[in-house]
């Protein structure tokens, strides 16, 4: 080995030995993610040394809470938290699925295939596959009003993989609404556009979808009311307290009463301001009953508040720079950055405004807006975990709700696709594949069946039953997916159970590429970071 | 009342950091417990610039750092991330709400809390909230205290050992899926994409604004950071957007490394890296805040700081207590409570802003915005020396890089003097202290332009989790003696209780070397033609034209600094 000549220390392992390391890998980041897929999976309840719990159900957090040694393994998990960052679903899916490529190609290795040939035949069937899914995906008209109910089905298909079914289905409506409601023609959309707050308070039913905005955050004015209706709405970014100017200019006084001037007159700029906004409310709210809040991106210090407070205008300091933009969006007017041209039309409009307090934390909502383009999922939870674990669905959820609007697509779930594509695979792209090519390709289609194998595995059903079944139906030409109450074939369509069609194809995409990868390693070379003598 | 909110990013930040609120913890204890020195009882500070006022959901009433910590995933070791203070009723075991079908738990083993933690623990159980800071008075029957300091000295492993302190739920941010030992975490280029990568920013900072948020005043921030590694760029990024959301709140910056204790030489391509990421780290942080002070000897144990220490540079525990100690004293005067203009405090002195330091310091005609930190510690007596030089003398540097006995006309100083003894062993009165070092100023060789000075009566208090790192000269209050004691070689917090301190902040051309070594550095490894680091910048996101303008930026500050500076920046 011309390797050890070089350096000694180096370990190496020749080709079979490192295949098998990868497939070995490849398959032990399989089982450990193999029990979470779909409804009928099991969660995953992670303790750690201090006490402090986990919980979750989803491939991707799973795989960042893992402290993944094994290269190989790292690899893999990195596509798959790539899938997770582009189409938002389908980690544990992509992972089973190049840990199920792997042990296919290793029955045909093992009888002295070479690697190369079952690669090749990866790449076929993976754009053969990919040419199926175009035509074997169902569009969606998104046009100006989308079908709700089909972004409803796939927001459950997801959902329902990460809580228990009335939690899931309580949570549809509202992802589905959250989306709508922030979608705007002819624009991306824009899922910070959807706040999602969580508090520490009574239980997971009272998760709710707020049309407007609740901040982390209350006015600190004792004065100030805690709850206002018909409220006009100003969003600024002007500071509204006294610094020390940044120039190092200094006071240069000779007695007492000077020094006092200068102070107040300092002091002066930042009343002027303050007195604007109240201009401001004087001329909106005289006459009528409505009130005038006041949400400020910068700070407000007390005796500004006071004078504020003084006036019956509510005031709130320092808000996330993001609820600037969500507030515009949802109350309407606009954010100013400065109080010298302050009219009437910047400002927003809600109709009630209220401060919750919990110990020492404050929420302050602001709700009965018209006309939203944003708006906020109130999490509710008796303690962080569970609230976590919501927060993570939920981001799942509206995910899926985005992908199938850009998508204009869903594609049947329940391994409805997976059986389909197997089918095709074997009964007519196999036969067009020239010589030994052929077993990649198969071995592509039977690595396909991982999903509906895993799904009745979870469910406490034979996986080979089940898959004769379906695939009998299929050969019949009925396009069906697996029921996991029954384990009968089912109607995916009838059901209701969708899933993006984007995440799908990254799933196609990615995962043959990256066992192709593993597969053709034919060295391991471990010979520390520093193979070069230091010079 | 103004407030500062403390932030500390990477591991050995928070090792400085846990010794810090050590003492404040310490102090706030003495000044309650009936039995203790009226100096701490009346120590005239305002502790409120650093904690804040809370409360739980069960309406009981909190008092908690004002602080962030950004740290590794499962650096707190035992410690929960949200502390025990906020703690919710605990969740039955294996019952989960939000699933139906099957739950896989998988808990790792429970980390063994240490002798120090059991004892913490124990005491809340017995007193409920109240007596948890009252530090070492307290009865602990089942725990000696030697054993304690012995356990400690022993086995530090993470931070979170030694802490007495409790924290708030927000304080502590674990780095989702970086976790502690991770390899290649050692360079800006991974820091900064660790910040960005997921929702870590947003949380980071959304963190910092629930603390800023309640602030009325706040005067500034003072920011802790471990340069060392990938935290440096952590910390840019996260700097960037404070400088960026807070245009107006001070950044008063420490740049900490801890001692360089692997004695393998490190390979060519590891120095290059290394040099260039200590070159790239101090621009950008630089860039973004108002002060800048670089901590952190190559060797702490062997320099002139620690004459009457005797600490290990291996141990973090050791080292970072020393650092603590000198952030603990440079942050008197921001607290020093002002009674009035014309009234005087019998107990403190020399009140000032975060601003009006940055202002002194940074703000002069040069605008040199890096600081050099010096301490002694314990502080020399006032007594019986004939010379009052003593105690500049002792005042060694904790920066790194810099020239000794520099002439400089320019300087400006601003020091803090605490706890220190006069004549006849008793605590110096402010006016003393006064009088002592404008006559050790007087007699000195160079004098500085301009000194600020800040008194405070009260010395550093020493807590229980203290390490044992004071020689064997070092007196039970402090004191230094002339001759040594002899039980035993280092003495710890249960024979030292408290000690004077004097901490100083420096801007002077001392501190050249510093800038000219990391400006040589970027020429040589990072712009020169073909230099080797060109590419390494670029994968840390530094093009050509970022490094020329560090490239002017370091230059100018080398030439206000020197302007008989042989090197001009155009010397190619």
């Amino acid at each position: 080995m011309s390797l050890r000549v070089l350096n000694p220390n180096a370990e190496v392992l020749n080709k079979s030995a490192a295949l098998h390391m990868n497939i070995n890998a490849a398959k032990g980041l399989q089982d450990v993610l193999k029990t979470n897929l779909g409804p009928k999976g099991t969660i995953k309840m992670l303790v750690g040394g201090a006490g402090d719990i986990k919980l979750t159900k989803d491939g991707n957090t799973l795989l960042k809470e893992m402290q993944i040694q094994n290269p190989t393994a790292i690899m893999i998990a990195r596509t798959a938290v790539a899938q997770d960052d582009t189409s938002g679903d389908g980690t544990t899916s992509t992972v089973l699925f190049i840990g199920e490529l792997m042990k296919q190609s290793e029955r045909y290795i093992d009888e002295g295939m070479h690697p190369r040939v079952i690669v090749d035949g990866f790449e076929i069937a993976k754009r053969a596959t990919l040419q199926f899914l175009e035509k074997f995906k169902i569009p969606v008209v998104m046009g100006e009003e989308p079908d709700k109910e089909i972004l409803k089905m796939v927001a459950r298909t997801t959902l329902r993989t990460k809580l228990y079914e009335a939690m899931a289905d309580q949570l549809t409506d509202i992802v589905a609404n959250a989306v709508l409601c922030i979608r705007k023609p002819e624009e991306p959309i824009d899922l910070f556009m959807v706040e999602i707050m969580h508090m520490r308070h009574k239980f997971d039913v009272d998760t709710r979808l707020v049309e407007g905005l609740v901040l982390d955050h209350g006015s600190r004015h004792p004065d100030m009311k805690r709850r206002a209706e018909n409220c006009y709405i100003l969003t600024c970014n002007v500071s509204l307290e006294y610094e020390k100017s940044e120039i190092n200019a200094g006071f240069f006084y000779t007695n007492a009463e000077q020094r006092e001037a200068m102070i107040a007159a300092e002091r002066r700029s930042v009343d002027e301001r303050v007195q604007k906004i109240i201009d401001l409310k004087n001329k909106v709210c005289t006459g009528n009953d409505n009130s005038f809040v006041v949400i400020n991106q910068k700070g407000i210090d007390p005796p500004s508040l006071d004078f504020l407070a003084r006036e019956g205008i509510i005031a709130l300091r320092r808000a996330k720079r993001r609820n600037m933009e969500r507030l515009v969006l949802a109350c309407g007017g606009e954010a100013v950055n400065s109080v010298d041209d302050l009219n009437p039309d910047c400002l927003g409009w809600a109709g009630l405004v209220y401060e919750h307090v919990l110990g020492e934390e404050k929420y302050t909502f602001v709700e009965n807006v018209k006309n939203p383009h944003s708006c906020t999922i109130l999490i509710k939870g008796p303690n962080d975990h569970t609230i976590a674990q919501i927060k993570d669905a939920v981001r799942d959820g509206l995910r899926a709700v985005k992908n199938t609007i850009e998508d204009e697509a869903v594609v049947l779930g329940a391994g409805a696709f997976e059986v389909a594509a197997r089918q095709y695979l074997v009964n007519d792209v196999k036969k067009t594949v020239q010589g030994r090519a052929q077993l990649g390709v198969e071995a592509f289609a039977d690595a396909l069946l991982v999903v509906p194998k895993t799904l009745a595995e979870n469910s406490g059903l034979d996986t080979q039953d089940v898959i004769i079944a379906l695939t009998g139906e299929h050969d019949k030409g009925n396009v069906v997916g697996l029921s996991q109450h029954t384990g009968e074939p089912i109607d995916p369509q009838m059901e209701g159970i969708f899933d993006n069609y984007s995440v799908k194809r990254q799933i196609i995409n990615s995962g043959p590429v990256i066992a192709s990868q593993l597969l053709l390693v034919d060295e391991v070379i471990r010979a520390g970071r520093n193979m070069r003598k230091p010079n | 009342m103004k407030e500062i909110v403390t932030v500390q990013v990477g591991s050995y930040a928070n090792f400085i950091g846990s010794h810090f609120w050590n003492f404040q913890d310490e102090l706030l204890g003495l000044a309650d417990n009936p039995g203790s020195d009226e100096i701490f009882k009346n120590h005239n500070l305002d502790m409120n610039v650093l904690y804040r006022s809370g409360e739980t959901h069960q309406g009981i009433p909190t008092y908690t750092p004002r602080l962030v910590s950004v740290d590794f995933k499962g650096s707190l070791g035992s410690v929960n991330s949200r502390g025990t203070l906020y703690n919710e009723a605990p969740a039955p075991p294996g019952h989960v709400l939000t699933w139906n079908g099957g739950v896989a738990t998988s808990a790792s083993e429970p980390l063994k809390k240490n002798l120090f933690l059991e004892s913490l623990y124990l005491e809340d159980e017995d007193v409920g909230n109240t007596g948890f800071n009252s530090g070492k008075n307290d009865s602990r029957s089942e725990i000696q205290d030697k054993d304690i300091v012995e356990c400690l000295e022993t086995g530090v492993q993470y931070w979170t050992d030694f802490s007495k302190v409790h924290y708030h739920p927000q304080s502590l941010y674990e780095l989702s899926g970086l976790w502690m030992n991770i390899e290649g975490f050692d360079n800006y280029g991974v820091g900064r994409d660790a910040f960005s990568g997921g929702l870590r920013g947003e949380e980071i900072n959304e963190r910092l604004r629930f603390f800023i948020e309640e602030c009325d005043h706040i005067q500034g921030i003072q920011f802790v950071v471990d340069d060392a590694g990938g935290f440096s760029g952590v910390a840019g990024e996260f700097l960037e957007n404070i400088a960026d959301e807070y245009t107006n709140i001070p950044v008063l910056l420490y740049s900490v490394h801890s001692p360089d204790t692997s004695m393998d030489p490190k390979s060519r391509k590891r120095t290059i890296s290394c040099n260039l990421h200590d070159v790239v780290s101090f621009s950008r942080l630089l860039a973004f805040c108002k002060l800048f002070i670089p901590v952190g000897l190559p060797s702490l144990g062997k320099s002139r700081t620690s004459s009457f220490l005797s600490l290990k540079d291996e141990k973090p525990y050791h080292t970072s207590a020393v650092y603590a100690s000198a952030i603990h004293s440079i942050s008197l005067p921001f607290r020093i409570e002002q009674l009035g203009p014309s009234s005087q405090s019998s107990y403190t002195c020399g009140a000032m802003a975060v601003n009006d330091l940055v202002q002194m310091l940074a703000g002069q005609a040069r605008q040199n915005m890096v600081s050099i930190l010096d301490v002694s510690m314990p502080a020399p007596s006032f007594t019986g020396h004939p010379v009052q030089q003593y105690l500049l003398e002792n005042l060694q540097p904790l920066t790194p890089e810099i020239v000794e006995n520099v002439e400089d006309y320019q300087a400006v100083e601003s020091m803090t003097v605490h706890g220190v003894y006069g004549a006849g062993c008793q605590r110096a009165s402010i006016s003393e202290v006064k009088d002592a070092v404008q006559a050790a100023y007087e007699n000195a060789v160079t004098r500085p332009k301009f000194s600020h000075l800040s008194v405070a009566r009260c010395p550093l208090p020493i807590p229980l989790p203290f390490p044992s790192i004071f020689g064997n000269l070092v007196g039970q209050h402090g004191e230094l003696l002339d001759t040594p004691i002899s039980d035993s070689a280092s003495r710890g917090s249960l024979e030292v209780h408290s000690i004077p301190m004097a901490a100083r902040l420096r801007s002077s051309n001392a501190v050249l070397p510093f800038l000219e070594n990391r400006l040589g550095n970027l020429r040589k490894f990072g712009i020169a033609r073909g230099a080797p680091g060109t590419e390494l910048l670029r994968n840390w996101g530094f093009g050509k034209e970022d490094l020329e303008d560090i490239d002017e930026t370091l230059s100018k500050m080398v030439m206000t600094l020197n302007p008989y500076s042989q090197e001009s920046s155009d010397s190619d």
